[in-house]
C-alpha cells in the first residue's frame, strides 16, 4: 500500500464528519450546551411563541437512544418545554438526556450506581422548593424541569465554587488538563472569579502501584473510582475514609489495586487525582494523533484508540463498544504499549558461521531463504503463524507453504489437530454481550480473568445483576464472583455429561445456560474426548436450541479464529518434530526443543523473543500498531487495525514478506495488494471480509460432530495464562508488565 | 461409494462456503447437513471447512497439494450432482 492511499485512509473521517456535519454556530461544541442554549435570545425566541407540535425535535445527547419495552409504561415529561416520552424509571438527567439537553455532572455514570454526592447535575423542577440533584430523581408523569433558568445556573455555579475551594489551581502541571471534567464545567458554568482567600486543603498521595498515579489533594470526592472498584472491577480495595473537610479516598490500609481493569479509574476519575503512571508528563493530550484501532493481547478485540506523537505511541485508550468491551479496557491492553519500543527486530538478519547475526539487505536475506527451502523435501517444511498474526498474513504464508509442497501450516494455541471443521465448534457462539442473557454458567477448563478480562468483566455483571450461577471445573482459582467450583478435571466432566453430577439439573433447569470452554483444552492429547463430552453435557442441558446457542469456546490469543477459519490444519501433528525447514511467522511460544538441530529456522517477527535464540534468518515484520490487517475475535466478529505509527527500521508487513519471499521462491502468488489478498480470502472464508459484523453460525457441533473413539485422561485440566501481564512478544518486552508482574502477583 | 472414504488420496482441504438463509444456498446446507458427518467418519484426517457468510454464493473449493485449488458454484445443483462434483474432484 502506498503512501497515498494510507494518508487518504486516514484522512477520510476527518474529511466525511467535516462535509456531514456543517459546523452550526462558530463555537466548538462546550460541554453541556446545546446549540439553542447558546444563543439564549434565539432558543427563546424559538421556545416562548409556539409550544409544543412546531417545535423542531431536538437531537438525544451522543445518540441515545430509547428502548421502550411496553408503550403503557412510558410517561411524558417536559424538559425546557419540549415534551419526551420516556420509560418508567428513568432519572430527571436521563429524560434530558433523551430531550437532547447535556446536564452537567462529576459523580453520575451511567454505568455505575448513582450516588448522588456532587451537586452538580441540580437542575429546577416546577413546584419543588429547592433545585433537585436530577441524577438522583427518578422522572414523574408530567414533570416540568427546567435545566437553564436563573436558579439552575446560579445552583450550578455555587457548586462549583465550593468544588473549586480544595481544589489545587496546579492546572498546568496536571496531566489530564484538558481534557478535564472540572476545567471544562468550570469554564461552561463556573463564576468568573473566586472569592476564596483561605488556605487549601492538602491530602497525602496514595500508592495504588505501578500503573495508577495518585495526586489526591485534587481528588473532590465524587467516588466513582470507588464504585468502579466494587461493581465492576470486584475488588473492595478502595473506599472512603472520614468525613467533611477530611473526607479522602484511599485503600485503608497501605495496599496495591490488584484488579486486571484498574486503569479505568483513569478514564472514570473526573479529574486529575487518578492518572496514568506510565504516561506522566509524556505529553498534553492535544498533542497527540488518535487512530482508532483494536487490541491484540487477546482475543477479546477490545477496541481502543491509540494516541501517538510522531512515530512513538504514548498512550492507549478504549472506545466505545457495547458488543465487546462497553467502555472498559484490561491493564494489558492499556500499558502494554511501552513494549512496542523495546526489543525491536529492524533489519534483516542472517546468522553467520560463528554463530552472531549480521544485519544483511533484504534481497540476501530472502534470497538465503529462497534458496534453502528448495533444498528440503516438501513434506519436511513446517510454518508457524503467531499468536499475534492477521488473516492476511496468514492467508499469504498458507498459499505459499501450500505451493511449496507443505500441508503443515499451523498457528500457535490451536493444537496439535485442531478441528476447524465448524465455526460454531471454536467461537463463543453467544457472543460477548449475549452472555449477559445466560442465567447459569459452566466454565470447563477456563479461568476468563486472566484469559480475557473484558468476558470475565461481562460474566460478572451477569452474576450481579441477575444472581446467575457460576459452576466452575479446573484448578482453583481466585475469581470475582462467586463460583461453584465443581472438580479439577476430567472426572467431573464425565460425571456431568453421564448426567450424576448435582449442577447438572442446575443446567438442565436453566433458560439460557452458557458452557465456556477454554481454549488451553485444545492443547490436551485428548482433546477431541473432552470436547464431546462437553458436547454431550451440552445436548443434555438443552444447551443449543434454535434461538439460543449458549455453547461457547473462549480463544486465546488473537490469531486463532481467523487461523481456523482460513484452515491452518497441519496434515501431520508431529511434523515439527522431523522438519527441516521452520517457518515461524511470530511464533514465540511453540517447544523449540521440538525443532531438530539441523532444522534450518526463519523467524519473522517484530521482537527480539524466545524464537529469535533458535533462528537462522531474521525478517523483520511490522507490529499490530503499524498495520493494517484483519482479526477474528473470540466471538466470531472481524475487526481491522490501522496503521497508528510508522514501523521501525527495516521492517514490512507480514504478508508482503512472505508475498516477496514467493517471488523469490519462484512461486509467486498471485495478488500483490491488500485487496488482492481480501479477494483470496473471500474464496477460503468469506466471513473474514465482512468487517465490524459477526456472522452466525449455521450448523452447531453438537449435532453434526462424528464421535471419536479417544479416552479421556485423568490429569487435571491446567492454567493456560500463567502471568496475565505477559502473555506474548510484545507484553513479555514491556517493563510496565514487568513491573505489574513482580509488583501485582505475588504469590 | 467406496470413494468418499479416499478423498484424503488427493485432496488436502475441502471447503464448502454458503449463505445462512439464501434460497440459492438451501441445497450447499441440506447437502451439508445431510453429508458432513459421514464423510467427516470416512475421511477424520481431511479438513471439511464449512464456512458460512451473509449474500455468498453456494461453492465448493477443493485444494491438491502444492496449492492447487478447484471450485464449482453449487447454485441449482442437487444432492447427486455435488456428489459427482466432488467425485470428480477426488478423482483427479
Ligand atoms: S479519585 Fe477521582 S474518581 Fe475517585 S473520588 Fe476522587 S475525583 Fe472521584
Ligand atoms: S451528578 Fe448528580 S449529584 Fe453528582
Amino acid at each position: 500500500m502506498g503512501l497515498g492511499l494510507l494518508a487518504s485512509r486516514a484522512l477520510r473521517p476527518a474529511a466525511s464528519r467535516l462535509l456531514r456535519y456543517p459546523p452550526r454556530h462558530g463555537l466548538a461544541r462546550a460541554i453541556g450546551s446545546t446549540p439553542e442554549r447558546q444563543s439564549p435570545e434565539a432558543s427563546a425566541a424559538q421556545a416562548q411563541p409556539d409550544p409544543a407540535p412546531e417545535l423542531p425535535p431536538r437531537k438525544p445527547v451522543a445518540g441515545a437512544r430509547v428502548h421502550l419495552p411496553n408503550p403503557e409504561d412510558a410517561i411524558e415529561v417536559f424538559v425546557d418545554g419540549y415534551p419526551v416520552k420516556i420509560p418508567k424509571g428513568m432519572t430527571v438527567l436521563q429524560a434530558c438526556e433523551v430531550a437532547g439537553v447535556d446536564i452537567p455532572r462529576f459523580c453520575y455514570h451511567n454505568r455505575l450506581s448513582i450516588a448522588g454526592n456532587c451537586r452538580m447535575c441540580l437542575v429546577e423542577v416546577e413546584k419543588s422548593p429547592k433545585p433537585v440533584a436530577s441524577c438522583a430523581m427518578p422522572a414523574l408523569p408530567g414533570m416540568k424541569i427546567k435545566t437553564d433558568t436563573p436558579i439552575a445556573k446560579k445552583a450550578r455555579e455555587g457548586v462549583m465554587e465550593f468544588l473549586l475551594m480544595n481544589h489545587p489551581l496546579d492546572c498546568p502541571i496536571c496531566d489530564q488538563g484538558g481534557e478535564c471534567d472540572l476545567q471544562d464545567q468550570s469554564m461552561a458554568f463556573g463564576s468568573d472569579r473566586g472569592r476564596f482567600t483561605e488556605v487549601k486543603r492538602s491530602v497525602v498521595d496514595k500508592n495504588l502501584g505501578p500503573l495508577v498515579k495518585t495526586v489526591m489533594t485534587r481528588c473532590i470526592q465524587c467516588t466513582r473510582c470507588v464504585r468502579f472498584a466494587t461493581e465492576i472491577a470486584g475488588v473492595q480495595d478502595l473506599g472512603v475514609l472520614g468525613r467533611g473537610s477530611g473526607e479522602e479516598i484511599g485503600t485503608y490500609v497501605e495496599k496495591l489495586m490488584t484488579s486486571e481493569l484498574s486503569g479505568n479509574v483513569i478514564d472514570i476519575c473526573p479529574v486529575g487525582a487518578l492518572t496514568s503512571k506510565p504516561f506522566a508528563f509524556k505529553a498534553r493530550n492535544w498533542e497527540l494523533k488518535g487512530t482508532e484501532t483494536i487490541d491484540v493481547t487477546d482475543a477479546v478485540g477490545s477496541n481502543i484508540r491509540i494516541d501517538s506523537r510522531g512515530p512513538e505511541v504514548l498512550r492507549i485508550l478504549p472506545r466505545l463498544n457495547e458488543d465487546i468491551n462497553e467502555e472498559w479496557i484490561s491493564d494489558k491492553t492499556r500499558f502494554c504499549y511501552d513494549g512496542l519500543k523495546r526489543q525491536r527486530l529492524n533489519d534483516p538478519m542472517i546468522r553467520g558461521a560463528d554463530g552472531r547475526f549480521q544485519a544483511v539487505s533484504w534481497h540476501d536475506a530472502l534470497a538465503m531463504v529462497g534458496e534453502v527451502i528448495h533444498k528440503v523435501g516438501p513434506e519436511e517444511i513446517v510454518g508457524v503463524a503467531g499468536k499475534l498474526s492477521d488473516a492476511e498474513s496468514m492467508m499469504a504464508l498458507k498459499d505459499f507453504l501450500n505451493r511449496m509442497g507443505s500441508n503443515n501450516v499451523m498457528c500457535e494455541g490451536n493444537g496439535k489437530h485442531p478441528n476447524a471443521d465448524l465455526r460454531s465448534g471454536y467461537i463463543m457462539n453467544t457472543g460477548i454481550a449475549g452472555l449477559e442473557k445466560a442465567d447459569v454458567f459452566l466454565l470447563v477448563g477456563t479461568q476468563p480473568r486472566v484469559e480475557a478480562a473484558m468476558v470475565n468483566a461481562r460474566i460478572r455483571k451477569t452474576v450481579r445483576a441477575t444472581h446467575a450461577k457460576v459452576g466452575y471445573i479446573g484448578p482453583p482459582t481466585d475469581s470475582n464472583y462467586d463460583h461453584e467450583h465443581l472438580g479439577t478435571g476430567p472426572q467431573t466432566l464425565t460425571e456431568l455429561a453421564e448426567g450424576r453430577h448435582p449442577f447438572c439439573s442446575t443446567l438442565k433447569n436453566a433458560k439460557n445456560p452458557a458452557i465456556i470452554v477454554g481454549a488451553g483444552l485444545f492443547e490436551r492429547e485428548d482433546s477431541d474426548a473432552i470436547f464431546s463430552a462437553i458436547e454431550t453435557i451440552a445436548k443434555n442441558g438443552n444447551v443449543v436450541r434454535p434461538d439460543w446457542n449458549g455453547y461457547n469456546v473462549l480463544l486465546l490469543h488473537a490469531a486463532q479464529a481467523a487461523a481456523l477459519d482460513l484452515g491452518l490444519v497441519p496434515q501431520s501433528p508431529d511434523s515439527i518434530k522431523s522438519a527441516k525447514f521452520v517457518y515461524l511467522m511470530g511464533a514465540d511460544d511453540i517447544n523449540l526443543k521440538d525443532i531438530p538441530d539441523d532444522a534450518f529456522v526463519v523467524y519473522q517477527g517484530h521482537h527480539g523473543d524466545q524464537s529469535v535464540y533458535r533462528a537462522n534468518v531474521i525478517l523483520p515484520a511490522s507490529a499490530f500498531s503499524e498495520k493494517e490487517g484483519t482479526y477474528e475475535n473470540t466471538e466470531g466478529c472481524i475487526q481491522q487495525t490501522l496503521p497508528a505509527v510508522p514501523t521501525v527500521g527495516d521492517a514490512r508487513d507480514d504478508w508482503k514478506i512472505v508475498r516477496a519471499l514467493s517471488e523469490v521462491a519462484g512461486v509467486q502468488l498471485p495478488y500483490d495488494s491488500v485487496g488482492g489478498i481480501r479477494s483470496r480470502i473471500w474464496t477460503v472464508a468469506p466471513n473474514l471480509v465482512s468487517v465490524d459484523e459477526r456472522e452466525p453460525t449455521t450448523f452447531s457441533t453438537t449435532t453434526m460432530r462424528p464421535n471419536t473413539n479417544q479416552k479421556i485422561s485423568p490429569n487435571d485440566f491446567g492454567m493456560a495464562v500463567e502471568n496475565f501481564y505477559m502473555t506474548d512478544a510484545i507484553t513479555r518486552a514491556s517493563k510496565i508488565m514487568a513491573q505489574c508482574s513482580a509488583m501485582l502477583l505475588k504469590k | 461409494m467406496a470413494w468418499r472414504g479416499q478423498l484424503t488420496k488427493n485432496l488436502r482441504e475441502l471447503r464448502f462456503l454458503f449463505c445462512q438463509s439464501s434460497p440459492a444456498s438451501s441445497s450447499a446446507r441440506s447437502f451439508v447437513e445431510n453429508n458432513y458427518k459421514e464423510l467427516k467418519t470416512l475421511n477424520p484426517k481431511l479438513p471439511i471447512l464449512i464456512r458460512e457468510c451473509r449474500g455468498t454464493e453456494p461453492q465448493l473449493w477443493v485444494r491438491y497439494d502444492f496449492g492447487v485449488e478447484k471450485g464449482i458454484r453449487l447454485e441449482g445443483l442437487s444432492e447427486e450432482q455435488i456428489f459427482k462434483a466432488l467425485k470428480e474432484f477426488a478423482k483427479l
